[in-house]
């Protein structure tokens, strides 16, 4: 259960303010718009729903859950390791190591030992199951909350690249609600062996997204 | 057929291979088949290459099957591996998945090609496979996995299945890669989902390790160019993934990506019969 004072840290660390840059990153998104997969408010919250539940999403929350458990720092580098491992291109690689290298770097502040025992870089759940079981941030509400932190940010991608207008995000933002508090549920008994998924289009997106000619986002 | 009936003809295969080097040719050194997998050795190709071809006598994989495969290549060798058929998976009543394991060496100086023909699932089918690749840090390696998801063209649909398809890499003893394909449930339905296939049938998975790994990129996405398909390189990996239609589609895709992994060097007889 979350605290009063646990709340406030989870709110910070996954606040779009917090510096991992998350804005400079569209998960092949930015593909997807340019390829017509993705045109509307209908097709965008299909492909995040996809992503979600079959994709990074699940994985994620998977991930996050098992370095929030780790009690050790070579059982955190394990997880790190198989983190980095199950990317399935080189800007997805960067997408998660990027972000979860300046959060690790950021949550310095307050401070999470196994994390800085890391020699390498760390992908973002890692970091995040982290530093919130270092600050008694319960697994389940970091769980939800990265998986909200990440459907806000691809819908923010959305809104600028489809275009879609601001109140078209928040419904999508919104009827997302429902598969985010499912895949927090479904993942709470899932072991590091049930990771991975099937986005097959999503992966070749962000392969392609490497080789696209205009871009603003990193991925 | 009930489902005991079904438990007890299960079917069981261990392979193990093992080649060496002898004097620049690439040699048998070990070799154990177990009930339903077996291997024959075409004659050698020309350029120090040796090639199997792996073969499951049962016909098709079941309910509880267990299949174990172990190849090492050892230093300097050159092997290509090869399946005889496709491989299918057929319904699982009882939802107790097949176990399909392969454990791949590539010791150093050594290639290793694995190049199975396509893996098949039918409607109600459970797999849990998975493929470990173990690569010196100068090793070399070319591998691709097919899955076609009911054949289109015959008119097969898969409503419901449960699969589980990893495949590992390792370079050195680092873990390169973690590939895992996870299908729970209404596959069909999944399949038309936009950011799974789009109604695509076919989902194929290419990878290339080897210290030249980047400076393949270009040439393979120029391939894949035409087709469904992306490419990318992380550290000295390769990996491209391909969604198709139907099998000869998919084929096509993999056939242009593998010559631009092989050079000159004609694919494995069994490809083509």
């Amino acid at each position: 259960m979350t605290t009063s004072t646990t709340l406030p840290l989870l709110l910070t660390w996954l606040s779009p303010a917090f510096p991992t840059g998350a804005y400079a990153y569209s998960h092949g998104l930015e593909w997807a718009i340019e390829a017509r997969d993705v045109t509307d408010e209908a097709t965008a919250a299909a492909w995040l729903a996809d992503v979600l539940a079959h994709g990074a999403g699940r994985t994620d929350a998977i991930l996050l859950r098992h370095a929030h458990r780790a009690t050790t720092a070579d059982t955190l580098a394990e997880i790190a390791e198989l983190a980095a491992a199950a990317q399935p291109c080189a800007e997805r690689r960067l997408e998660t190591l990027a972000q979860g290298t300046a959060f690790a770097l950021a949550g310095k502040v307050w401070g999470a030992p196994l994390l800085a025992a890391q020699a390498g870089q760390v992908a973002y759940p890692v970091a995040v199951g982290s530093l919130a079981a270092a600050h008694g941030v319960a697994e389940d509400d970091a769980t939800t909350g990265l998986l909200h932190a990440f459907a806000a940010n691809l819908v923010s991608a959305a809104v600028r690249l489809v275009p879609l207008g601001q109140t078209a995000g928040l419904r999508i933002l919104a009827g997302l609600a429902p598969l985010i508090t499912a895949i927090a549920h479904d993942t709470a008994t899932a072991g590091l062996d049930d990771i991975g998924g099937a986005c097959f289009r999503s992966d070749i997106a962000a392969m392609r997204h490497e080789t696209q000619y205009t871009r603003l986002f990193r991925t | 057929m009930t489902a005991a009936a079904a438990t007890l003809q299960r079917s069981l295969g261990a392979l193990r291979i093992a080649v060496k080097d002898r004097d620049g040719d690439t040699v048998l050194d070990r070799f154990r088949q177990e009930g339903c997998l077996k291997a024959r050795w075409p004659r050698p190709e020309r350029g120090g290459w040796t090639s199997a071809v792996t073969l499951n006598s049962a016909g098709g994989v079941a309910q509880g099957d267990r299949l174990d495969t172990a190849i090492r290549a050892g230093p300097g060798t050159r092997l290509t591996v090869a399946s005889q058929a496709a491989e299918r998976f057929y319904r699982s009543p009882g939802g107790d998945p097949a176990h399909v394991r392969t454990a791949l060496t590539v010791e150093a100086g050594a290639a290793l090609e694995w190049l199975p023909q396509e893996t098949i699932l039918f409607d109600g089918c459970a797999l849990d496979r998975r493929l470990a690749v173990d690569l010196a840090p100068d090793a070399w390696f070319l591998g691709v996995e097919t899955l076609v998801f009911g054949r289109a063209l015959m008119g097969e649909t898969l409503r419901h299945a449960m699969l589980s398809d990893t495949i590992q890499v390792r370079q050195g003893g680092a873990l390169l890669l973690h590939d895992a394909i996870r299908l729970h449930g209404p596959v069909q339905d999944l399949l038309d989902r936009p950011a799974i296939a789009a109604g695509g049938h076919v989902a194929a998975t290419l990878i290339y390790a080897s210290p030249d790994a980047a400076d393949r990129l270009d040439a393979l996405r120029a391939a894949l160019e035409p087709w469904q398909a992306g490419a990318s390189v992380m550290q000295s990996l390769l990996i491209a993934r391909i969604i198709a239609n139907d099998g000869a589609c998919a084929r096509a895709a993999i056939v242009a990506g593998l010559a631009t992994l092989r050079g000159d060097r004609p694919l494995p007889r069994v490809w083509s019969c």
